[in-house]
Formats: structure tokens, C-alpha cells, sequence
């Protein structure tokens, strides 16, 4: 539990809150290991998780085609890998809408602390300072990922 | 501090990544990315540091 508080601390997604409410948030997820090539989510599937990479890599892919969130026999193109600390899904947690992207473990023994959503928004609900401070820090990493995507295409 | 790090390699030959770190990168160091090796060429503040997250922009080339 230690361990995964020490994750928690240092991923962007909760920083600003104090350790207390960390712990809450721990109690509430659980961690979970992936092989390389593992499926991890689909593109077009149902929503209900978030994910927070403890050790390992995933890769995120979209389709190469003109509607990404319709499911379907499309090309898919890895458009970043996220390492240790960073937050996937949450995308879902905001508009409760069908998965973007597919995102698939490229390293073996890739460890996921994994939160279900509704269990989560109901704490945000109950918790308005949590709440605030996620979103928040949702709305930071949204960004980041943005300018690391506009830069990528420009390399 | 916490290095919030996005690595974009030159010539599109990886998507790139974004990882946390616990030191900065440095120009020249050996980066590994999914056991491939990448020389840093630039680093750069990708937006202002805030609380205890920097975020770095920070472009790689293979070896």
C-alpha cells in the first residue's frame, strides 16, 4: 500500500492533494500486470476504468482513419508510449464516453494501478476538494498530451 | 521535483513518449525507450514548472 501511495504522490493526476486523501484514493483501486502485446482497451469499447502506469510502458494507438472513436477494421498507428506516472483513460472520467483509443502494454511485467470510475466520482462527488484538484490536474495532463501530440507531428 | 518529460524523436521513427523522472535529462545523454537508444539533442521548458511537476520538451535522435 506503501508503494502505492508513494505512485499516487507522484503522479501529476493527484498532486496538490495531501496524503490522507491519497490514502482514500488507494483504497479504492487496485493494481494489476499486463504482458507485453496485452490488450489493455480498445478504441470504440465501453468506459468504466482509470489507469495509472506504476512501472512499465503501454503504447497508445489510434486509427489512421477519419473517425478514431468508431469501432471497426481500421489501421492503427501508435501515437505515444506512456511510461511510469502517467494516467490513461481519463478521458473517460470526464464524458463517460466510448474509449478513444486502443492502448496496448509494450513491456513485459507493465504494472497498472487501475481505479473504477464510478467508484471514483463518487468520492469526487463526496469529496469536492478531490474532485476539484483531479480535474484540474485532468484538464493540465489533457494539455501536455496535446502539445507533446503538435510537436510529435512536427518532428 | 518531478520531471514530467515529453520525448519526441526526430524522423518519425518512434511516436515518442512521455515519462516521469526523477532528474532532469541532459543535452548528449543516452536515452533507452523501450530498449532502443536515443541521444538527447534539446531540452527545453515545455510550459512553467508548477507545484512540484516540471514539464520538459525534450527532442531525441536515434544511434
Amino acid at each position: 500500500m506503501k508503494e502505492v501511495i508513494e505512485l499516487l504522490k507522484q503522479s501529476e493526476l493527484f498532486a496538490g492533494l495531501p496524503e490522507d486523501k491519497i490514502q482514500q484514493i488507494v483504497t479504492i483501486g487496485s493494481p494489476r500486470v499486463y504482458g507485453a502485446g496485452d490488450m489493455i482497451i480498445a478504441a470504440g469499447d465501453p468506459s468504466d476504468e482509470l489507469y495509472i502506469v506504476q512501472e512499465g510502458l503501454v503504447e497508445v494507438l489510434v486509427s489512421s482513419g477519419p473517425a478514431p472513436d468508431v469501432p471497426g477494421a481500421q489501421e492503427m498507428t501508435a501515437v505515444v508510449q506512456l511510461g511510469r506516472g502517467q494516467v490513461f483513460g481519463e478521458m473517460a472520467l470526464v464524458d463517460r464516453g466510448a474509449r478513444s483509443a486502443t492502448v496496448r502494454c509494450v513491456k513485459s511485467d507493465t504494472q497498472l494501478f487501475v481505479i473504477p470510475r464510478d467508484v471514483f466520482w463518487d468520492l469526487c462527488e463526496q469529496d469536492h476538494h478531490i474532485g476539484y484538484v483531479v480535474m484540474r490536474n485532468i484538464a493540465r495532463d489533457l494539455s501536455f498530451k496535446l502539445r507533446h501530440r503538435n510537436l510529435s507531428r512536427g518532428a | 521535483m518531478i520531471y514530467k518529460i515529453s520525448y519526441v524523436v526526430l524522423g518519425g521513427s518512434h511516436p515518442g513518449a512521455i515519462v516521469n523522472r526523477d532528474t532532469p535529462p541532459q543535452v548528449g545523454e543516452v536515452i533507452q525507450l523501450n530498449g532502443n537508444e536515443y541521444e538527447v539533442v534539446s531540452v527545453t521548458d515545455l510550459i512553467p514548472p508548477q507545484g512540484d511537476f516540471a514539464y520538459l520538451h525534450v527532442t531525441l535522435r536515434p544511434r
